[in-house]
């Protein structure tokens, strides 16, 4: 169980696997009906993507024309007219925000959880995952008062609201990670004469890099995509990206600048989960190569 | 005098335990107060409000008239949310395991549904239904292509069947159960279907008696997220929805908004049905995962 | 609750909160006691204003209304050493619904300043102390509109009482495809008819959509022969009097509309989606301001008109308003009186702009300035708000809208 990091490590296995094993070569129908269910899949997952491709760059796109009548950037100028960038800045500020305070938030429960030091843990735990069974509405409606009476400016009651309904995430995340995470390393550590911060930022943190990686990628996803805790409890002080997307798919004749603003909405985290796959591809090879948990004084848990 | 033989030892092993509590506790109390913040003071506030004891205008009097103030509306969204919730999970499930089995079996066809359900999951929900109302309007793009006029077109958008809504859930959720249910596939899988495999067990059967089996309790654990999501989630069922009748989600965010000064105490009643049925139904998530022999 | 009177609720609330001082009860008490922000002269307001910044929360969802705030409206308040920021908002009742919370909070220096309201979502927030009231007697401007003009003096029926300065006016108005639809009617009642002998292709947004709401009180006055058959007051006798002919007429209307009736469209917008699309030959608004470049950009067929009736439509004017629990209200009362200034209202209103109607009142101004209105290009789809506003029937009091809404979900909608 040296490798249990099911999110950093690539979930396809390579072709060179697959066919080597002789047994688990597939046989043509089986080929066939594999081919015919992932195609479907592929299609389904696909296919709502495609009117927004096209109408960002429609100029003019009348019924029933199956394509758009005029194509042209006319959208996206409009949108960036409309204060898309800074929207887009405040969304990805907003984003990055919940995951640097939901992700070290969560890593500091997770471990502690996992080294079975905290009193009550299941009712610890239960806390820390409810935000989940929480719907956001009946968070937003209750806590707007309570927060609008106790002076809490509207930005922080946003970061505040979203980082809690990221903490189940990171929480979760970040428990599969120090699961797989053996100790042994930090205490071979310490014995050689490390000291607490070197052990944290050359031993620790490098080890459970990949599981951070993930679980500030799910904490940005909350901030990033949110909709109706900015637009009530934010009380209109941050026009994200979505609530742009909201005013206008409001209004008749929005579809290309509602479409630009989508890409611009799905674009970023993207990158970001391109990025996410790569580095944790490469770390775990990179990094764990060294050590064999064998060689750790006190043996392999 | 006969409990402590040494005492010295004792007392030194109770102190570094106690110390480590007080740690761990440290460690927690960060997230769990801002977790418990939101919680308890969005389901208490909610109470508060939906008995009358927080009125906009008006003395403060417990009451439990929001709650029965819109009966008819309430059931009939409580009927219409759960069968929403339980459509899109359902689906999502099933799509969500099949997308998880090939993205295992790996190869190109593996890569490419791996790399476009990744492309779904960042997806806002607003966006979703912003896209999804695109494609399957009556004026959207599938009329357009297949050349159907508006009126021979089933109503999904805004019609009786919620297709729409159900579609934009399962689109993005059976993503996210696929990317949670592979990665649980990836590390376990490999081993025992070799195994299996070498022992002579067809597809099939490795299908059903290792697959199913080892992605079960993933299922459900994410299947129990996204019930839970759609039953309280607002915009796509708002943007993709009917005037009648409403998702409770819906319904409380019309009373929440509606110019009637009286209608705040009733939003907050739905709130809080709201959130009792959606603990009701983790606790049910959880007595069956815990009935699954692969969950420890 | 609508018998509570607005004094009294408003001190219940405040008691109710655990607060004493500066909530709500403008209606009662214009010009709250215990407020820095009260100013004797416009000077003092000036003064106050430098520096301060504005929100403007107004609804995001037309691109000219847009355009307008933040390209000419804002650089013209930063001139004046405001900084006026729009919030875009979905719905006007999200704007509402925010003063209201921080008014339950006991708030005073909120994230809204002004909000562009009108009809009830500005009475039922008067009457929750929603509004600063007792302002605009301040602002110079207002020396450019007709201090008689009724749809200056009552908002639906709710007496504005200095607690929103007049922005634009509008005129409730049909739209059709004049290729599609041959036999134009020519009042509500042959409108009627033409839906029944054309089935599915008529239908009107849900109320409480404010687009719908309006349509299904034309209709009320329609069946009455005409406004004066409704007391523009309400009351439960003549609520339980004159609606069941109203929701009669449209009950028999529902089986010829788009769907049968089945459902109906959410909100205007949806209304106008299915209007572009060609679902329905029949769209309305009350902004027909954007109907010029709707129809330029081929959003809207080109067959687009406008329909006049004889018996006329409902008109209003539109205002913003100055929230109560507002920090930064000099600067809000400079930048209402500035879109009241001839250059704004003027910019305003030419059609590849935004294409609002003034309220101001030609008769108070210079030629000079007249001639600048009068230079306004004319709209090849929208007549001239003289034509559009011609036998323009009032507004019933907001106190009537609620209750028809709801009735109409009940008896209409739910059946």
């Amino acid at each position: 169980m040296a490798m249990m990091i099911p999110y950093g490590q690539r979930i396809t296995p390579d072709d060179r696997t697959t066919t080597s094993r002789g047994l688990m070569r597939p046989r043509p129908g089986g080929r066939a009906l594999r081919v015919a269910v992932a195609t479907v899949l592929a299609l389904w997952f696909a296919l709502p993507l495609v009117p927004l491709l096209l109408w960002a760059v429609a100029n003019r796109w009348s019924f029933p024309a199956p394509l758009p009548t005029a194509w042209g950037v006319d959208g996206l100028v409009t949108a960036l007219e409309q204060g898309a960038a800074p929207a887009f800045g405040r969304s990805l500020l907003l984003g990055l925000a919940v995951a640097a305070i939901a992700t070290p938030l969560g890593a500091l429960a997770a471990r502690a959880l996992t080294r079975g030091i905290v009193p009550a843990p299941r009712l610890v735990s239960a806390l820390l995952l409810a935000p989940l069974a929480l719907p956001a509405f009946v968070a937003v409606m209750g806590l707007t008062v309570l927060l609008l009476r106790a002076r809490v400016p509207a930005t922080l009651a946003v970061l505040l609201l979203l980082v809690a309904a990221a903490l189940p995430y990171t929480v979760y995340t970040m428990r599969v990670a120090y699961a797989a995470h053996d100790l042994a390393y930090e205490e071979e550590a310490r014995t050689l004469g490390a000291s607490r911060l070197a052990v944290l930022v050359r031993v620790h943190l490098p080890l459970v890099a990949p599981g951070l990686a993930r679980a500030a990628f799910l904490a940005f996803l909350v901030g990033w995509s949110d909709y109706v805790v900015t637009v009530l409890v934010g009380g209109g002080s941050l026009v994200t990206l979505p609530l742009l997307v909201g005013s206008y798919a409001a209004g008749v004749g929005n579809e290309a600048i509602v479409a630009v603003l989508s890409l611009g909405a799905i674009v970023p985290p993207l990158v970001l989960l391109l990025a996410l796959g790569r580095f944790g591809r490469r770390y775990p090879t990179a990094r764990f190569t060294g050590p064999t948990p064998s060689r750790s004084p006190k043996g392999s848990p | 005098m006969l409990t402590t033989p040494l005492p010295g030892a004792d007392a030194r092993a109770r102190q570094r335990a106690s110390r480590e509590r007080w740690v761990g506790l440290a460690m927690v109390a960060p997230a769990l107060a801002v977790a418990g913040v939101v919680v308890v003071g969005g389901i208490g506030m909610s109470v508060v409000q939906s008995v009358g004891l927080l009125p906009l205008v008006g003395e403060a009097r417990f009451t439990l008239d929001a709650y029965v103030a819109n009966g008819d509306e309430l059931l009939t969204g409580l009927a219409l949310s759960l069968g929403i919730a339980t459509a899109s999970t359902l689906l999502s499930s099933v799509i969500g395991l099949a997308a998880a089995v090939i993205i295992t079996q790996g190869r190109i066809t593996g890569r490419l549904v791996a790399g476009l359900s990744a492309v779904t999951i960042p997806v806002p929900h607003l966006v979703g239904a912003a896209a999804v109302g695109l494609l399957v309007a009556d004026s959207g793009l599938l009329p357009r292509w297949f050349g159907v006029e508006p009126g021979a077109w089933p109503d999904l958008v805004g019609g009786p069947w919620w297709v729409a809504v159900v579609l934009e859930y399962t689109w993005k959720e059976s993503a996210f159960i696929a990317l949670v249910v592979a990665g649980v596939l990836a590390t376990r899988v490999a081993r025992y279907d070799e195994t299996a495999a070498l022992l002579g067990a067809s597809r099939a059967r490795r299908l059903r008696h290792i697959v199913i089996p080892l992605a079960t309790p993933a299922v459900i654990v994410s299947a129990i997220i996204v019930f839970v999501y759609t039953f309280g989630s607002y915009e796509v069922a708002w943007l993709l929805g009917r005037p009648y009748p409403e998702p409770l989600p819906v319904l409380a965010f019309r009373l929440f908004n509606s110019i009637t000064l009286t209608s705040r105490p009733e939003a907050a009643a739905v709130a809080v049905i709201t959130t009792v049925v959606s603990l009701l139904a983790v606790a049910v998530g959880m007595a069956l995962l815990r009935r699954t022999p692969l969950w420890r | 609750m609508h018998s509570t009177a607005p004094r009294r609720g408003a001190v219940a609330a405040a008691l109710a909160l655990g607060l004493v001082a500066p909530l709500a009860a403008c209606s009662a008490e214009p010009a709250s006691s215990a407020d820095a922000q009260q100013y004797a002269s416009w000077e003092e307001v000036l003064e106050a204003a430098d520096g301060q910044t504005v929100k403007l929360w107004m609804y995001g969802g037309d691109e000219q209304g847009n355009a307008y705030v933040n390209d000419v409206l804002v650089p013209a308040a930063a001139e004046l050493g405001v900084t006026l920021e729009q919030v875009p908002i979905a719905d006007t009742p999200d704007a509402l619904n925010r003063i209201l919370s921080e008014v339950q909070a006991g708030e005073t220096d909120g994230e809204v300043d002004l909000v562009w309201v009108n009809g009830n979502n500005f009475g039922t927030g008067k009457e929750a102390g929603a509004w600063e009231c007792g302002w605009t007697d301040l602002l110079p401007n207002m020396a450019l509109t007709d201090p008689d003009d009724p749809l200056l003096l009552n908002d639906f029926g709710t007496p504005v009482d200095g607690c929103e300065a007049p922005w634009h006016k509008a005129q409730f108005t049909f739209v059709y495809n004049s290729d599609t639809v041959t036999d134009v009617p020519t009042t509500l009642d042959e409108l009627l008819e033409w839906a029944k002998a054309n089935p599915g292709r008529f239908t009107y947004p849900a109320p409480p959509d404010f687009t719908g709401s309006v349509f299904v009180r034309e209709v009320l006055y329609s069946v009455h022969g005409g406004p004066d058959g409704v007391p523009l007051a309400y009351s439960e006798e003549d609520f339980a009097e004159l609606t069941p002919a109203l929701f009669e007429t449209l009950q028999e209307l529902e089986p010829y509309l788009w769907r049968e009736g089945t459902t109906y469209p959410q909100n205007s917008n949806e209304l106008n989606e299915l209007y572009a699309n060609g679902e329905v030959d029949f769209t309305m608004t009350y902004g027909p301001a954007t109907l010029t470049a709707l129809v330029e950009d081929g959003t809207y067929p080109a067959g687009t008109k406008v329909l006049t009736l004889e018996e006329g439509t409902v008109g209003n004017a539109s205002f913003l308003g100055l929230a109560s629990t507002s920090g930064s209200k000099a600067g809000a009362m400079v930048v209402a009186n500035l879109a009241l200034s001839v250059e704004q209202q003027v910019a305003k209103a030419q059609p590849d702009v935004w294409g609002q109607f003034t309220v101001l009142d030609l008769d108070q101004l210079s030629d000079e300035q007249r001639a600048q209105f009068e230079a306004l290009p004319e709209s090849p789809v929208v007549p001239s708000y003289d034509v559009l506003s011609e036998n323009a029937n009032p507004e019933l009091a907001s106190a009537w809208v609620t209750p028809i809404d709801e009735e109409w979900r009940r008896l209409v909608l739910t059946q």
